[in-house]
């Protein structure tokens, strides 16, 4: 138990750091959601599963998303259009 | 300042901090051995006093309600903000052409997209309301259960494209939902005072223990958290899926 | 291994606070406040932690077992859902400068040029 705990913490620093070090924000997503994983899986090391829950919903789906959604909607081509198209 | 400059500074917190916080790990207390009297005490005293078998519902909704009142009007606040400011620059016409970028295609969505999105989302909202309702005997929770709920209708707008989504999504419906469940929980505490208790007592009858309609007020004060934050996480994901439409006619942002 | 959950939280914070302060994207930093913010769950969980300890769930197991703390979870639930909807308010003001700058540098957008 205590060598699974340690192990995941250290994963956890190393996807931290990999969040961080990826500066790219469509790449840093992916990185995100591994990490929300990451955190999921120790919080239920640590015998927390309605934190577990809430994680991985959240950091896993929600978050990521919601980062994807403002990337793609910030390429957009926002110029006024003729007013007389369809 | 120039970046070159607040990365030497930054580095020097870091080396005049890094003594103080190795002396603070040598002396914090042995991982895993030294368990922490208040939650020694809430797991010995909860089921027999208030007929739960959850004890973070217990803590949640009943030892610390109060903090949690507060949590929801943090969710409230932040929700409101973030509609203020997105839907305030761009008003509240549907837009019915998706967002144009340079240079790349609108592609059909394709069919095992749409298989997957219409077979999973009710599942997965009945999951959600699951998870949500078992809140006083398992693992689970308003805000757990919210959460999957609001992720579900998601899949609703990869199976059924966007009329699909805007027709499940109302927004005055999720307004209503996620005022009403912050009012709810509130409520909960007025409703003890009025019998001349302290705010947010237990006042229901209690019910007996592992079952699913047991921890009196604890219940209606869950359901109110299931209904807040669900209505806020979709209401927070409407609007910036609304962000990626264009407008009809000539408006420029 | 008595150490190493208080010192993966400060790396955690460490590296979180470098992400913030060298970056330069203002999405590549709500992302490193993200990392900043899972330092603290780190922490308030590994405090609560006992050793062959249940999680605190008595539905299965006789109430009087020893279970980990409950209120130390009770607040890091709290803080993920809320924190989540947190970054969803700085992700719209991001995405409004944006809208109004068509940049997203810090460098380019200090405040007090016109």
């Amino acid at each position: 138990m205590s060598i699974l705990i340690a192990a995941l913490l250290l994963l956890l620093a190393a996807t931290g750091a990999g969040v961080v070090l990826t500066r790219a924000p469509r790449r840093q997503v992916l990185a995100l959601s591994v990490n929300g994983l990451v955190l999921a899986l120790l919080f239920m090391a640590l015998q927390a599963p309605d934190v577990a829950f809430a994680e991985i919903t959240v950091g896993a789906a929600a978050l990521p998303l919601l980062f994807l959604v403002v990337l793609a909607s910030m390429k957009m081509d926002r110029s006024p259009r003729p007013p007389d198209e369809p | 300042m120039t970046p070159k400059l607040r990365l030497a500074l930054f580095l020097l917190a870091c080396i005049v901090t890094l003594p103080a916080i190795l002396l603070l790990a040598l002396h914090m207390p042995a991982f895993g051995a030294h368990p922490l009297p208040y939650g020694d005490a809430i797991d010995a005293a909860a089921p027999g006093e208030r007929h739960i078998s959850n004890m973070v519902s217990a803590v949640n909704f009943d030892y610390r309600g109060f903090d949690t009142l507060g949590e929801e009007f943090m969710l409230l606040c932040a929700v409101t903000g973030t509609v203020v400011l997105l839907r305030g620059s761009r008003g509240e016409a549907l837009e019915a052409r998706p967002g144009i970028v340079k240079g790349r295609r609108i592609l059909p969505r394709s069919d095992a997209v749409v298989l997957i999105g219409r077979l999973f989302a009710p599942l997965i909202m009945l999951f959600g309301i699951y998870v949500a309702v078992h809140a006083m005997t398992t693992p689970g929770g308003g805000f757990q259960g919210g959460v999957i709920a609001a992720t579900s209708a998601l899949l609703v707008f990869f199976g059924d494209g966007y009329h699909g989504w805007r027709g499940v999504m109302k927004s005055q419906v999720l307004d209503a939902l996620e005022g009403g469940g912050a009012a709810l929980y509130a409520l909960c505490g007025f409703a003890s005072m009025a019998i001349g208790a302290p705010f947010l007592t237990n006042f229901l009858p209690l019910g007996t223990l592992k079952d699913v309609w047991s921890g009196g007020l604890m219940l209606v004060e869950n359901a109110g958290v299931a209904c807040a934050v669900g209505g806020g996480f979709a209401m927070i994901f409407l609007e910036f899926l609304e962000e990626t439409r264009t407008k009809k006619g000539g408006a420029k942002e | 291994m008595n150490l190493l959950p208080w010192l993966v939280a400060a790396w955690l914070l460490g590296i979180g606070l470098y992400g913030i302060v060298t970056s330069r994207n203002y999405v590549h930093l709500i992302g490193c406040l993200a990392v900043v913010q899972s330092a603290t769950y780190v922490l308030l969980l590994a405090a609560g932690y006992r050793w062959n300890a249940i999680a605190p769930i008595f539905y299965n197991h006789p109430p009087g077992t020893p279970a980990v703390d409950p209120v130390l979870q009770a607040l890091v639930l709290t803080d993920v859902v809320i924190g989540a909807t947190v970054t969803a308010l700085l992700l719209a003001l991001a995405l409004q400068l944006h809208k109004r700058r068509e940049t997203l540098d810090p460098e380019d957008l200090r405040p007090l040029r016109p």
